[in-house]
């Protein structure tokens, strides 16, 4: 009997090692220790032995039956890996094919660089006032210091509707009202659309200004200095350099222009920057005056900074855009260019 | 405002070079855009004497001529027929880049050696007023004998440097070679050269026998100076005076009128010459003009004058538009014998629009515009006479009739030193600000804080502190701030930044559309008049009125739109007659409507989302879904209705309307098939509009949250057939009423068509989850319920089960 058991142990044992499927692996399971197995019919066949060797053979049986049982588990986890791993093999996709439904929409690169803009404005404590773009003549010149036929007025050819009515030609327009509806410390900026009866390469005759204006006590040339170097620094990097140049605005004075490190070279000089390692940004300078006077402002107490920029040009700048018109053609091919 | 290096040299030593000069006036504030040198194309060209001329032996058309340059001799070979032997020509040698682009080299022509060529006048950039001789057609034969080898530069006096800078509109002083010349004494901390300017009289006649004058509006003509010089020979001014009205532009003319722009450009003043023996009564008035006057102008037009112009008239008829154009009635010519000379001073502002009335801009224009203050005739009378006299063009009259509204007087101001530095936020040197200013001829004084200035009248720009701040620190050098490291608004107040409600709500929305695959676009503000009827707008409609510019660039940008989407299907359509696809844009914008037309006030601008799509992934549902998501920010009920825009397809667009304001929030939907063809535009084309300053009014929508319940969610379908009538949203708000506090949701998840169903009818699937907050739904209950959705169906909308 027990050498029975041992034989069958020996058989059952070879042809579980051959077996490589899950399907035989349930056959042999049946066929050994299933209910009507092999090793089950041993177990019944106790009857026949004597009765005190029962517990012997029993234990034996037991014990070999249950060594079965386990390699017949460790077999059947191998197995099952196995077969995972064939099937995760089968599933493989080719990862390079194109993704379904994930085109996203752009920003135009105008208001991406305005917001970028304002971003940096908003952090350094700027609230963004928002105004008419059709204005009267007196918030578009008079106020700001360029009274009728005056000649600073032939610095920019306006727009005009009636005598009195004109199409904003500096967001300037803005300073004025910011300036009659709040009180000091004011420091706002005013994005937005601009117009003047000009068109050719360089020049839109619709294109977008943001125009900031501090006003407080102790306001100096210095703060604007310090203002525009944080600012141009968030927009073009930490190694941004800028540099002022005389000029004029009739709402300003002094006022200057404002080179910046040439962002395309980074201040090495190229055909861009013409060499010089700047680039002429903006115009700024310090509250007129008579402007804040216009406003009911004591400019004797009071002192302002004011600054604006070309918002065009930035973006035409900063995509490297061949032609201002194509900044209006809204081609998708030139939009979906922009990430 | 063109000057010349050498006509500066005149009044103040420089000895540094034009690029330096040019660096230190853009760095003071007088920007040089550019430095031109009139020898750059004259290198390697001479004055040659030709020795003979002789028939080229094999090429018919050309002669072999020998030259002497002084040095040696040459030979060139040349096609021109107006030359002979003796006469001195300009040649140009190998190496030589001429005006025209025309590079020289040694050649071999037909089998003689040319050593370079002749040139012609156009060749050298010269012209017949500056010349003669230089508009002949063949070579430039020198009216004069030279050194032979001698530069033709230097020959034709073409060896001036000019520097043109742009002048800005507060430094009309600078708008003359004198007043440069003061900038550059300032700059290089250097003493102007005084000029006294000399002549010599007939003290045995007077001016008052040829002329009076009299100013009817002092405020339109401050001030009038008038001469007289007798005994005139009309000629050609001499070499040295054209080379430099020739160097700043001008066309030479006469001895007379040249002096006259000769005064213009190197003081500044513009002046006017008068034939004597034209004005009539022997006076001169300044007045108004009378309507209906007219006046034939030297520009060869007639003017029909206004009152507002102001005329240089004499007892019968005006002479010159004071200080734009002379009559050619009264203006000097080739026989003028008595000539009256004028300085002035004329009104900026009423120049500026006169000039503009009759579109007439002249070199007197440009400079009366800017401002030509009251000191300056003077200077620029004796400026003239001085070169009357040197250039023995007659003989002066004494005398001098000047006529004043006031006495020209420098102006006493005082300015606080403190606020200077305030302005500018670092200190200067007491030393060096009295140094800058005296360098400006301020004639400062400084007593503790007061600074004390004596204004020249010229500098009618300085008023205040913060005027004198920038004279001082455009002098001082602006590169003081450039290496200072100081927090921006140290002393200022500490504020919080804060976006503008609209600008966040419409980056908000912007990004929802980007996400769905949108691309923002930007469009003029402008269209064309037609823009409205394009999209089938008509009168009735308040947006059909647009305003128009008065100066449009173009037809196609003269007038300010009042709708969105003629931008947006002009964008479309640009795209689709490129061949692109899959478009789907949209565009934050205004929409500018008048209340009244002529435009009385500022009219009511709108900000508007339009949004259009043609791609085929995108159909009417898709865009709705957009729109819903768009505003699902706001709290706020609505319902659709059809769209009754005339630009929108009747049967397939909807408006969103307010329930509480019954205003229209949005509209969405196909675009109306007529409104395609006009623009080219596939049918079906989608397109939305949205007033965001309408939602802008709503608040964000504020959400509580319902308890999730502990029980099984139980989910049933149902399809009914129903009439097309029968709306989705009338069945699922059914539905809800019906299932009562056991309602969770319902859906539609399909909508079936076909005939089999009957004529009008379509099958509707519903699927509908009920739910109970404090226990498990037993079959029972979600029949009855299930039972009574569908009892109420079918009594309400006469529904079938399918």
């Amino acid at each position: 009997m027990e050498e029975k058991v041992k034989l069958l142990e020996t058989e059952a044992l070879k042809e579980l090692v051959k077996i490589e499927d899950l399907k035989t692996l349930a056959d042999f399971k049946v066929k050994y220790i299933g209910k009507q197995g092999q090793f089950t019919a041993l177990l019944r066949g106790m009857k026949e032995i004597p009765a005190e060797d029962r517990p012997k053979f029993g234990a034996i049986i037991n014990s070999v039956r249950e060594r079965l049982e386990n390699i017949i588990e460790e077999t059947e986890e191998k197995l099952n890996l196995k077969e995972l791993e064939r099937k995760l093999t089968e599933e493989k996709i080719d990862i390079t094919e194109p993704a379904k439904n994930t085109e996203r929409g752009q920003i135009h690169p105008l208001n991406k660089v305005m917001n970028k803009l304002m971003e940096a404005c908003v952090e350094m404590g700027f609230t963004v006032v928002d105004g008419p773009e059709i204005e009267t003549d007196y918030y578009n010149f008079e106020a700001l210091n360029i009274p009728k036929d005056h000649p600073a007025r032939d610095m920019q050819d306006s727009f005009y509707i009636t005598q009195n009515l004109i199409m904003r030609s500096q967001t300037s327009a803005m300073q004025i009202r910011a300036m009659e509806a709040m009180k000091p410390p004011i420091k706002i900026v005013s994005p937005g659309r601009t117009y003047r009866a000009d068109s050719d390469a360089t020049h839109s005759p619709v294109f977008h200004q943001l125009e900031g204006l501090v006003v407080d006590e102790n306001i100096s040339m210095i703060d604007l200095k310090a203002l525009l170097t944080k600012l141009l620094k968030m927009l073009f990097g930490e190694n941004t350099q800028i540099r002022f140049r005389p000029s004029f605005f009739p709402f300003t004075e002094p006022s200057v222009e404002v080179d910046a490190t040439c962002p395309m070279c980074g201040g090495k000089g190229c055909p861009r920057c013409k060499g010089s390692g700047f680039m002429e940004l903006l115009g700024a300078g310090m509250v007129n005056p008579k402007v804040l006077e216009n406003c009911g402002i004591d400019s004797k107490k009071y002192s302002g900074l004011a600054f604006g920029f070309g918002v065009d040009r930035f973006a035409i700048t900063e995509y490297k855009v061949p032609s201002i018109r194509m900044m209006f053609e809204n081609d998708i091919k030139f939009l979906s260019q922009i990430k | 405002m063109k000057v010349t290096l050498n006509w500066l040299k005149e009044f103040v030593k420089i000895d540094i070079s034009p690029e330096e000069l040019a660096d230190k006036l853009t760095n003071a504030g007088l920007e040089v855009e550019e430095i031109e040198y009139q020898n750059k194309h004259l290198h390697d060209v001479y004055v040659c004497k030709i020795l003979s001329i002789q028939k080229h032996p094999n090429a018919e058309k050309l002669d072999v001529c020998q030259v002497d340059l002084g040095d040696r001799k040459l030979q060139i070979i040349t096609a021109a027929k107006n030359i002979r032997e003796g006469d001195y020509v300009p040649v140009a040698l190998d190496g030589a880049d001429l005006v025209n682009g025309v590079k020289i080299k040694k050649s071999n022509l037909r089998g003689e050696v040319s050593e370079g060529m002749f040139c012609s006048g156009e060749e050298l950039g010269i012209t017949e007023d500056y010349y003669k001789g230089a508009n002949i057609y063949g070579i430039l034969v020198l009216n004069e004998k030279h050194d032979l080898g001698e530069k033709i530069e230097t020959a034709l006096g073409l060896d001036d440097v000019i520097f043109d800078i742009n002048i800005t509109p507060n430094r009309p002083d600078c708008m003359s070679v004198v007043g440069i010349a003061r900038e550059i004494s300032a700059i290089l901390k250097t003493p102007l050269i005084s000029q006294d300017p000399y002549y010599e009289v007939d003290k045995t006649d007077d001016v008052k026998n040829y002329v009076s004058v009299e100013v009817k509006n002092f405020d339109l003509c401050p001030r009038y100076i008038a001469t007289v010089v007798k005994d005139i020979t009309i000629k050609e001014s001499p070499m040295w005076l054209k080379k430099r009205i020739n160097a700043v532009g001008i066309k030479c003319v006469n001895n007379i009128v040249d002096i006259t722009n000769y005064v213009l450009v190197e003081q500044g003043q513009p002046m006017h010459a008068f034939d004597e023996k034209y004005i009539e009564g022997n006076k001169i008035i300044i007045r108004n003009a009378v309507s209906g006057e007219k006046i034939s102008v030297l520009n060869g037009n007639t003017y029909e004058l206004k009152p507002s112009f102001n005329v240089v008239a004499d007892a019968v008829k005006p002479n010159v538009i004071a200080g734009i154009i002379g009559g050619v009635n009264s203006s000097v010519t080739d026989d003028t014998t008595i000539s009256v000379l004028e300085a002035a001073c004329f009104e900026r502002a009423n120049i500026r629009s006169t000039s503009r009335a009759i579109g007439v801009r002249t070199d007197s224009t440009a400079r009366f515009e800017k401002g030509v203050d009251i000191g300056s005739p003077i200077q620029g009378m004796q400026t003239a006479l001085s070169l009357v006299y040197k250039l023995q063009a007659g003989t002066i009259v004494s005398g001098m009739i000047d006529v004043k509204s006031y006495e020209p007087k420098e102006r006493e101001l005082t300015f606080s030193l403190k606020r200077i530095f305030k302005i500018l936020g670092i200190k200067v040197e007491n030393k060096e600000i009295l140094n800058i200013l005296s360098c400006l001829g301020l004639k400062p004084e400084i007593n503790g804080d007061v600074l004390k200035c004596v204004v020249p009248i010229f500098r009618t720009d300085i008023e205040n502190d913060a005027d004198i701040a920038e004279e001082i620190i455009r002098l001082y050098g602006y590169d003081v701030y450039d290496n200072l490291d100081v927090p921006a608004l140290k002393d200022s107040a500490y504020t919080i930044g804060k976006f503008n409600p609209l600008l966040h709500m419409q980056n908000k929305l912007k990004n929802i559309l980007c996400d769905d695959g949108y691309y923002e676009t930007l469009n003029y503000t402008f269209c064309p008049p037609n823009a409205c009827d394009l999209v089938l707008l008509t009168p009735e409609h308040k947006n059909y009125n647009m305003i128009k510019l008065g100066n449009p660039i173009s037809d196609e940008l003269s007038c300010v739109r009042t709708n969105m989407v003629f931008s947006m299907l002009n964008s479309l359509s640009y795209n689709v007659k490129h061949g692109n696809k899959n478009l789907r844009f949209f565009e934050a914008g205004r929409i500018y409507l008048p209340k009244e037309l002529p435009l009385n006030e500022q009219p009511e601008e709108i900000n508007m989302l339009s949004i259009g799509a043609i791609d085929e992934n995108i159909d009417f549902y898709t865009l709705k879904g957009t729109i819903e998501k768009l505003l699902s920010y706001f709290n706020f009920k609505y319902e659709l209705k059809y769209s009754s825009l005339p630009y929108m397809h009747p049967g397939m667009s909807a408006d969103i309307i307010d329930r509480a304001s019954q205003e229209i929030i949005c509209t969405f939907g196909v675009v109306h098939p007529k409104v395609c063809a006009n623009f080219e535009l596939p049918e079906k084309t989608l397109y939305a509009e949205i007033y965001i300053d309408k939602l802008l009014s709503f608040k964000e929508n504020k959400v509580t949250v319902k308890p999730i319940s502990k029980f099984p969610y139980v989910e049933r379908d149902l399809a009914v057939i129903v009439d097309e009538e029968i709306t989705a949203e009338k069945l699922l708000s059914s539905v809800k009423k019906s299932a009562g506090n056991l309602y969770y949701s319902a859906s539609i998840f399909d909508i079936y068509r076909n005939k089999s169903l009957g004529e009008n009818k379509k099958s509707i699937a519903l699927h509908i989850v009920l739910s109970s907050q404090d226990k498990t739904l037993t079959e029972e209950e979600v029949n009855s319920s299930m039972n009574k959705i569908l009892k109420d169906c079918e009594y309400k909308f006469g529904a079938k089960l399918r």
